[in-house]
């Protein structure tokens, strides 16, 4: 197509694809971490193992009843074995009684 | 469940782009202040107790602003812009549509010619590609490919490329991790001639229509489909720009007896692109010799040169992953087939010979980065059964082991420029670009195509 001004006009489209998934809010938080169960999920990279111990100690002298299960329960969820140890984790989770997760680490 | 995620400073941008890609626009992070590695335990500590914290407690206890409406996006087909060709560049640059390069102006009448050269349908889906999670398909690779400036008759090439990027295996969804690896496209099979790329002298510079603008599909459809972009999803330290297609050098590997880099994967017969990201590489330059044993020594410590924190492929995350590329110009390949090597022997010469001092190996995957959990020793992952025997057949520390698990770990391709005696290494990204082969489905009309395609 020529415009007015004699240069071509191209009409042109959408170089993307379209979404597959659908926002949705994330789930209800608690009402406090006492007496709750935190899993942890590492990815066994940037000194987890070092932050996680930290987070507990500073956690449990807020909150007393709080309880965590250790990340190596779970399985690292970054590597060769990432996807069955994602398939795993709703499941592992429920048995745990798991009531919130602190996941790490992104560096 | 509610979720606190830690992130440290410099990636709360990705982790926000990732979380809308994964449909949770809200998803709490709490940060990480600066970045852990260059923290003593004692400022670690700090920031964990003073910052890190405080924002877990508020990521579990305190709900997040709500996600905001769903954003309502064109339908494949749309037009989006109607203007001159430098008007539709700058519209798809401030959209970051475009790499910066101009594009050829992506309209429905170039599209279609691109879709004559599929017997699938536009619409057909290729996969989901993360981090964005869009859907690959038929219209939307033909979109990329004539931007890209690539000619109708390579979209048979590019299905198969995006099927490859959609292959869980391959791993696209860290292609935005901070070394900034860089994909390969290995291209053998009938193609290679039928398309008149370059296998010979400069295989891996751009200048040739079909190497280059392939090469440059790939980091559009990156970005365009499955979402890589700057200071977003994309967190390359430094990077560099895409590489041309490499296609083998196939006369040559014929008349060695040579298997192609496909038949290696798996994938024997027709034409077919292998992906792999790789971390870096370097020429070879003059391996002097008249036999294979004159040449090995030379070849196999160049390998070894280029590999070092990825040795954590090798016996870190993603155990065995580490798949390093050697490409060979034809008249060494040669040398070392008249020596009596087929790919595979060659692949167990390497094995024997590529190798570093225990002590060296430990150094990368211990001492000089935290890559791989608890330090451990080599000794100490052989006997927990984690990786082959062959790490720790003595306890010397100055023991040579391998770089990979096994020979078959190493890839040999053959190209360049056929009387030069040079030879490149690449480093691999393990399981972040795992080597991926897709064969190359041609329409049923193809040499018909073909044949108009070339009078254009």
């Amino acid at each position: 197509m020529i415009g007015p001004d004699g240069r071509e006009i191209y009409r042109v489209v959408w170089p993307r694809g379209a979404r597959t998934v659908q926002a949705t809010d994330v789930a209800p938080r608690l009402s406090t971490l006492e007496g709750k169960t935190i899993g942890q999920l590492w990815d066994d990279l940037f000194r987890g193992d070092e932050i996680f111990p930290m987070l507990e100690e500073e956690l449990a002298s807020r909150f007393p009843g709080v309880r965590f299960v250790r990340y190596d329960t779970f399985g690292s969820t970054h590597g060769r074995d990432e996807q069955r140890v994602l398939a795993e984790l709703p499941a592992k989770l429920k048995a745990l009684g798991v009531d919130a997760v602190i996941s790490g680490m992104a560096c | 469940m509610p979720t606190a995620s830690l992130v440290c400073e410099g990636f709360r941008g990705q982790a926000a782009t990732t979380a809308s890609g994964l449909g949770l626009p809200g998803l709490p992070t709490a940060l990480v202040p600066g970045h852990v590695d260059v923290q003593s335990p004692e400022e670690l500590r700090r920031n964990v107790a003073s910052v890190t914290a405080d924002e877990v407690i508020r990521n579990l206890t305190e709900a997040p602003a709500r996600a905001s409406g769903a954003v309502v996006e064109p339908a494949a087909g749309a037009v989006v812009f109607e203007g001159s060709f430098d008007e539709v560049n700058r519209f798809f640059y401030e959209n970051d549509w475009s790499d910066g390069l101009p594009i050829v102006p992506p309209t429905a009448e170039r599209v279609a010619e691109f879709l004559r050269f599929t017997d699938r349908p536009g619409e057909a889906s290729l996969g989901v590609l993360l981090p964005d999670q869009r859907r690959a398909t038929v219209w939307n690779v033909a979109v990329n490919g004539v931007m890209a400036g690539c000619r109708p008759e390579y979209m048979p090439i590019l299905v198969a490329l995006a099927e490859a990027m959609a292959d869980p295996r391959y791993g696209v969804e860290h292609s935005g991790n901070t070394p900034g690896a860089e994909t390969l496209i290995i291209l053998n099979g009938p193609l290679i001639k039928e398309l008149g790329f370059n296998y010979e002298q400069g295989a891996m510079r751009d200048g040739v229509q079909a190497n280059t603008t392939i090469g440059r599909f790939w980091r559009l459809y990156l970005r365009n489909v499955a979402g890589f972009l700057h200071h977003r999803t994309d967190k390359a330290t430094f990077g560099n720009t895409w590489r041309v297609v490499l296609a083998e050098n196939e006369e040559t590997l014929r008349r060695i007896g040579w298997t192609s880099v496909a038949e290696d994967e798996g994938v024997p017969g027709g034409s077919a692109v292998t992906i792999s990201r790789y971390t870096g590489g370097g020429v070879i330059a003059s391996v002097l010799g008249t036999t294979a044993e004159q040449m090995l020594p030379y070849l196999a410590d160049s390998v070894v040169r280029k590999i070092g924190w990825e040795l954590m492929f090798t016996v870190g995350m993603g155990v065995g992953s580490q798949r390093p590329l050697l490409l060979l110009s034809p008249i060494l390949a040669e040398t070392l087939a008249r020596g009596g090597l087929d790919k595979a022997a060659l692949k167990r010469r390497l094995f024997e010979l590529a190798r570093m001092p225990a002590w060296q190996f430990e150094r990368y995957i211990g001492d000089w980065t935290n890559l791989v959990p608890g330090r451990p020793s080599l000794a100490s992952l052989v006997k927990a059964g984690q990786i082959p025997a062959v790490f720790a057949e003595s306890q010397d520390p100055a023991r040579l082991v391998p770089v990979v698990c096994r020979a078959e770990d190493f890839m040999i391709a053959v190209s360049g420029d056929p009387l030069r005696t040079n030879a490149y290494a690449f480093a691999h990204n393990g399981i972040l670009g795992y080597p991926t082969t897709k064969p190359v489905r041609l329409p049923a009309e193809w040499p018909r195509l073909l044949r108009a395609a070339r009078g254009r």
